[in-house]
């Protein structure tokens, strides 16, 4: 079972994401980006080996403007 | 309290209805743009739905109008007609403020695609439409322009993020506008303000010059109070941009030819089961208005298949992590530098996306690809899906609550994710007056299918000739 993602890991990734965040900020955001997290836990158990990314880069495309 | 206004009143007429009036000299361009513009100073205080007012320049432009209907120059059936556009869409020379104090006072210097294209119709531009800021979060309640409000009950919310336009076309204030779309921002105020909003397949309009949100998302196009009307609007702005890297190199088809063949036969997908009930579900007043309006279709000889919503409940899914994830590599670099320019609401939205890795996009991107493949096998045995716009009705401003908001199902964003054409077509209205939509999604680039179905079901039902009380 996955650890449940705190406040303090939301301190970390902020850091590292060069965010300069209050403690309000990081509590206003905790349960938005705890969602996000569960989402794509559930994206994550639909996925077959072969699903490749929508959207490829089409090389002759870098002269379209 | 509503009433029902006479097609003769000129500020809600249609565009055919009027473009027809135009040319047969019942009146000018400059008194349609006159009487759009002192409604407009009547009535917009209460309502917040324009940005900017391009009062001079939509004179001139109507002047100008004139002088070519009366020498013969007619430009087609949109030359003369009034139309306003969301503050997204560059337009030079004019100030496009995205609603955000980010951008209170940037001045683009070229015009986006669409704009152009209206333009050259001869379209007539009152001005610039509110929105959410930067067409995220919600009504913007810190922003430098004030939060947008429903025509049909001031203390409730118009949806958005194409607020303004919503708002704009149900008051009458003007004939067409254009909204944006990145899970549902042309069709829930559409739905939410009783008018009739198209989310056209994914690059099947040019996004050049349209300030993002999420470049795999967005998605421009027409609202207005008709269903032909969004048609003729489609019809001007569709077609091939090479400086849109996603636009489609296709056909654009008449989108006026069809429009009445009627759908007898036709079979339409409700995918009801493991959508329609997910968390709270969808609102009982909405489901109900929604099942007679199927009730509707199959009297015109539609055939009703339920289908299975999961896949369709699991898109928002993904909609939601591309989104947050493309735009806060958007606004990334302006954030770090200026955070508090931005409003609360779309800070904390943006910020959602700092803290998702590249896997976690990636993984959304490959789930895309997978849900896109299930949702469109079910073309094989149905022609178009039906479901409520939205779950619920409006929102009153001092009862909006986000949470519940994430608890009830999204009707819109699966079509997002999947890139297909979506309407939304006024279907009734909840005990409390308030507007319900219906949403037909078609396969990709039958825009004509979808409205087809929308324009059916309007010519039977009589929800397009009820006007709020303002």
């Amino acid at each position: 079972m996955a650890k449940e993602f705190t406040i303090e890991d939301l301190r970390v990734l902020a850091n590292l994401a060069g965010l300069t965040l209050s403690d309000d900020d990081l509590q206003r955001l905790l349960p938005g980006v705890k969602r996000a997290q569960q989402q794509v836990a559930v994206l994550r158990a639909i996925i077959a080996p072969g699903d490749e990314p929508a959207g490829v880069f089409i090389a002759s495309d870098g002269d379209r403007k | 309290m509503s009433t029902v206004v006479k097609s003769n009143d000129l500020c809600y007429l249609a565009i055919a209805e009027a473009s027809a009036g135009l040319r047969r000299k019942d009146y000018s361009p400059v008194d349609l743009t006159e009487a759009c513009l002192e409604r407009i100073e009547a009535l917009d205080g209460k309502l917040h739905s324009f940005i900017t007012i391009t009062a001079e320049r939509a004179r001139a432009q109507a002047r100008q109008a004139e002088q070519e209907f009366a020498s013969g120059k007619g430009r087609g059936p949109l030359h003369g007609i009034p139309i306003a556009l969301k503050d997204l869409y560059m337009t030079k020379g004019i100030r496009t403020t995205c609603h955000s104090a980010v951008l209170e006072k940037w001045v683009p210097d070229y015009d986006a695609t669409a704009v152009l294209k209206l333009d050259e119709a001869g379209t007539i531009l009152l001005g610039k439409l509110g929105m959410h800021e930067f067409a995220f979060g919600g009504p913007s309640v810190d922003a430098p322009f004030p939060a947008v409000r429903n025509p049909w009950n001031l203390a409730h919310i118009p949806g958005g993020s194409s607020s303004g336009s919503g708002a704009a076309l149900a008051a009458g204030f003007c004939y067409g506008a254009l909204g944006s779309d990145t899970g549902g921002s042309i069709r829930t105020p559409s739905a939410h303000c009783g008018i009739v909003g198209l989310k056209p397949t994914y690059g099947r309009v040019s996004r050049y010059g349209i300030v993002p949100l999420s470049w795999s998302l967005d998605h421009a196009g027409p609202m207005a109070r008709s269903v032909e009307d969004c048609a003729l609007l489609l019809q001007t702005i569709a077609g091939y941009d090479a400086k849109d890297a996603a636009s489609a190199n296709v056909p654009v088809p008449d989108f006026g030819t069809g429009l009445r063949e009627g759908i007898k036969g036709l079979r339409v997908g409700v995918p009801r089961a493991g959508w329609f009930n997910e968390n709270l579900g969808v609102d009982a007043a909405t489901e109900t208005v929604f099942n007679q309006a199927l009730e509707v279709l199959k009297n015109l000889g539609a055939l009703i298949v339920e289908l299975d919503g999961k896949p369709f409940s699991i898109a928002r899914k993904a909609n939601q992590t591309i989104l947050v994830a493309e735009a806060y590599a958007y606004h990334e670099k302006t954030y770090q530098e200026t955070p508090m320019k931005f409003g609360s609401t779309v800070r904390r939205r943006i910020l959602e996306g700092a803290f998702l890795s590249a896997a976690d996009y990636l993984t959304a991107q490959r789930a895309r690809s997978a849900l896109n493949e299930q949702i469109r096998a079910n073309f094989k045995r149905v022609d178009v899906f039906a479901v409520p716009t939205a779950p619920r009705p409006p929102d009153t401003f001092e009862g909006m609550d986000p949470n519940e908001q994430n608890l009830r199902p999204s009707f819109t964003n699966p079509f997002n994710l999947t890139g297909l054409p979506a309407i939304s077509v006024p279907c009734g209205f909840t005990p409390d007056n308030l507007p319900v939509g219906l949403q037909i999604a078609a396969p990709p680039f039958e825009e004509s299918t979808a409205l087809r179905v929308a324009y059916a079901y309007e010519q039977a039902t009589p929800w397009d000739e009820r006007r709020p009380a303002l």
